[in-house]
């Protein structure tokens, strides 16, 4: 078994022997996606980091980016594009869209946005950069992002082809393959019935959610 | 029976304002100075209601100073300890240096005088609209609508205000400008007196500076307090002094018939200071920034508006100035969001020569309105943001950041980035998720060119560098054209495609190549 599947297999042993505690609902941002929400736990938690991977080239992650745009309607997103491959669709005027032309680019935007502190939400999406690159960002700059996001209380969303960071406190994964009849279908049925994976939790202690 | 209500005047009298501004400007103008205020214990609480300011200064009172007429020849005033010292207003320079060996003398300077008394007007306004510009240091409030007894706590907090000016200054309450004013020269630092006050009748006829052939005979009567002249009769006087006499008992009698001039403080709001040392490094320079921008924020917040904009000056030794206008995304008056804005600025400056000279003014506006409903919130500190966004176009460029805005076209990826204002107004607040067909589109910027193989028009293998495989599933074509009238000419026909991985591209062929514009995701 590689290390980082023995990794992922401790965490979800740790995630069952000490299970998670319940969090007030003002500690959530609501994505809008109710498979997700429901596998988040109420949604994404403010003052941390969540990982979404989508391994598929068309897993629905660009499905997924819309739905919680299209929600956040009243609140200010920042989107970073790690590859500008974002195609907006409907009038969005509170997403600040950055398009990057690498993934280096985009971690920098990204520490720069959340040590901002005015968004609500900060998108990292990296799904069309490729593992090499991904490979090149320091284990380090995850854990900076994670401090960082701690301490402005802002929420980051990393949208990826693999699993890359351990600074998260929760991964999901997402199976779907996306067909042609979907192409006609209404996106939002799409959506909520994407079929959503754990690849780990955090496990946390109360003290550590009082002092939140 | 309605109660009687009794008006009442404030001064704020600054004794030697001349002398104190010109060692301000001598404070600010040496760079030791300068290193010795960052020693400064300094406490600024601020509100939008009351605001409070302590600041004490290490300012070396008891040391004799006097202030040197234009010529550099003559004193033209001195401190209290110079006073005391023997050295009178008008005697030569080097008779008074021979009075005492410590004597510091300054040159004054007129520029500064001329903004500190705007400033001065500026502070006062915060406690009553109705001012007049008395005197060079001097300021009259009518204090009509100012309810209560207890006057003594704004007196002290508009003291404290200009205290932090570098300033010290006494305040005067009475039932008439005259009385106030009288009050206010012997207060420490805040004396409220009636007309009758006992304390007032004790002062000097000097104090009301009558003409010197009406005090020559006053003092030759025995005349030598104010409670000496009141106490003959008041027609006497007049038969024998006439109208300038009658007008002097009036005033010694607190009986004082004069209306305020009223004046509105200056709009201007600038701060300026002439190094007597050049300056090469940016710390003491941006020492002085944001003392500056302290003593500005103050001075707007009292006459309840934002600063919008700032114009900064920096005075080369070459004679060169370098002038630049910064504008404040959100107009504020917090320091904090002023002095990053032009710290940055500062940060960034080449000079050709050293600088000998800073000067900062603050452009006020008027608080902008804005009324969120339930559901939404503003930027919590769009002054931040914009210095973000700053330094994101500066790590990726203008056009790379924005809020997208669709073109009016059918043109594929017609797409522009406007810069965010974030501004609520115009926005269709009452917008609810929209009921949206099929998955969106990950473009590839620039389109992957790829080879196709055709089988009856259709798509059936694709090979490119990053894409290859078979075809599963083809949908299309789907043909776009437009602007065939002008040279933005396009014309393009697109295919849905399955590969055999399972993956959905779009396929366009367009200008004689197939290119993959992105993938469905």
């Amino acid at each position: 078994m590689p290390p980082a599947d023995k990794i992922i297999q401790l965490r979800k042993i740790l995630a069952e022997r000490f299970p998670q505690g319940t969090l007030p609902t003002s500690t959530f941002l609501s994505t809008g996606v109710t498979g997700l929400d429901h596998s988040l736990g109420g949604g994404l938690r403010r003052g941390a980091v969540a990982q979404v991977v989508v391994p598929h080239p068309s897993g629905g992650s660009a499905l997924l980016l819309h739905d919680i745009i299209q929600t956040m309607q009243h609140r200010f997103v920042a989107l970073i594009d790690g590859k500008n491959s974002f195609e907006p669709l409907a009038e969005t005027p509170f997403l600040l869209w950055l398009r990057c032309q690498n993934a280096t680019q985009a971690t920098r935007a990204a520490d720069l946005l959340i040590r901002d502190g005015n968004f609500a939400l900060t998108i990292l999406d990296l799904k069309q950069n490729s593992p090499r690159e991904l490979r090149k960002i320091p284990a380090t700059t995850w854990y900076r992002l994670q401090r960082v996001v701690e301490e402005t209380r802002a929420t980051l969303l990393l949208l990826t082809r693999y699993y890359i960071s351990g600074s998260s406190y929760i991964a999901l994964q997402i199976n779907e393959h996306l067909q042609m009849r979907d192409l006609s279908q209404i996106s939002s049925v799409i959506s909520d019935s994407l079929p959503i994976e754990f690849l780990y939790r955090k496990t946390f202690v109360e003290a550590e959610y009082a002092s939140a | 029976m309605p109660a009687h209500k009794t008006r009442l005047f404030a001064v704020i009298y600054t004794p030697y304002y001349r002398l104190q501004c010109a060692r301000q400007k001598r404070l600010h103008a040496l760079p030791e100075a300068v290193t010795a205020c960052n020693q400064l214990e300094l406490s600024i609480e601020n509100s939008m209601v009351e605001s409070s300011v302590s600041l004490s200064v290490k300012v070396e009172e008891d040391k004799p100073a006097a202030l040197l007429d234009a010529e550099g020849t003559r004193i033209i005033e001195v401190n209290p300890v110079a006073a005391a010292a023997g050295i009178e207003i008008g005697v030569t320079t080097s008779l008074a240096l021979a009075r005492t060996s410590e004597l510091q003398l300054f040159a004054s300077a007129t520029e500064l005088e001329h903004h500190q008394q705007s400033a001065l007007l500026q502070l006062c306004y915060r406690y009553s609209p109705y001012l007049e510009n008395t005197a060079a240091g001097v300021c009259t409030l009518d204090l009509q609508g100012r309810k209560g007894d207890n006057q003594e706590w704004w007196a002290r907090e508009l003291l404290a205000q200009w205290r932090s000016f570098g300033f010290i200054a006494q305040v005067g309450i009475g039932p008439n400008p005259e009385v106030a004013w009288q009050a206010a020269k012997i207060a420490n630092p805040f004396l409220q007196v009636t007309a009758a006050s006992s304390l007032l009748q004790s002062l000097p006829l000097e104090s009301l500076n009558p003409s010197p052939y009406l005090f020559d005979i006053l003092r030759n009567w025995g005349i030598r307090t104010l409670g000496a002249l009141t106490r003959l009769p008041r027609e006497e006087i007049g038969q024998r002094l006439g109208l300038e006499g009658l007008s002097l008992w009036d005033r010694a009698a607190g009986k004082s018939k004069n209306v305020l001039k009223q004046t509105q403080p200056p709009e201007t709001f600038i701060e300026t200071v002439d190094l007597e040392h050049r300056l090469e490094t940016l710390e003491p320079l941006l020492f002085l920034l944001r003392r500056f921008l302290e003593r500005l924020s103050l001075r707007i917040a009292a006459v309840y508006r934002l600063i919008a904009e700032i114009r900064l000056t920096l005075a080369l030794e070459d004679g060169e100035k370098i002038v630049r206008n910064l504008q404040i995304p959100a107009p504020t008056r917090e320091v904090e969001a002023l002095f990053r804005i032009a710290s940055q600025y500062l940060d960034t400056v080449q000079t050709s020569a050293p600088i000998v000279g800073f000067e900062l003014e603050a452009i006020p506006s008027n608080p902008g309105q804005n009324q969120f409903d339930l559901f939404q919130s503003g930027l919590k500190d769009p002054n931040r943001f914009f210095q973000t966004l700053a330094r994101l176009a500066a790590l990726l460029g203008n056009e790379q950041i924005g809020i997208p805005e669709k073109l009016n076209t059918h043109k594929p990826d017609s797409v522009r980035l406007r810069m965010p204002t974030f501004d609520w107004s115009g926005t269709d607040q009452a917008k609810h998720k929209q009921l949206r067909i099929g998955v969106p589109l990950r473009r590839y910027r620039p389109a992957l060119p790829v080879e196709v193989q055709l089988n009856k028009e259709k798509p059936i293998w694709i090979c490119g560098q990053t894409v290859t495989g078979q075809v599963r599933v083809a949908r299309g074509p789907w043909r776009t054209s437009g602007n065939w009238w002008n040279a933005d000419r396009w014309d393009t026909q697109e295919w849905d495609v399955e590969l055999e991985d399972g993956a959905l591209y779009r396929l366009a062929f367009n200008t004689g190549r197939w290119v993959i514009v992105g993938v469905y995701d």
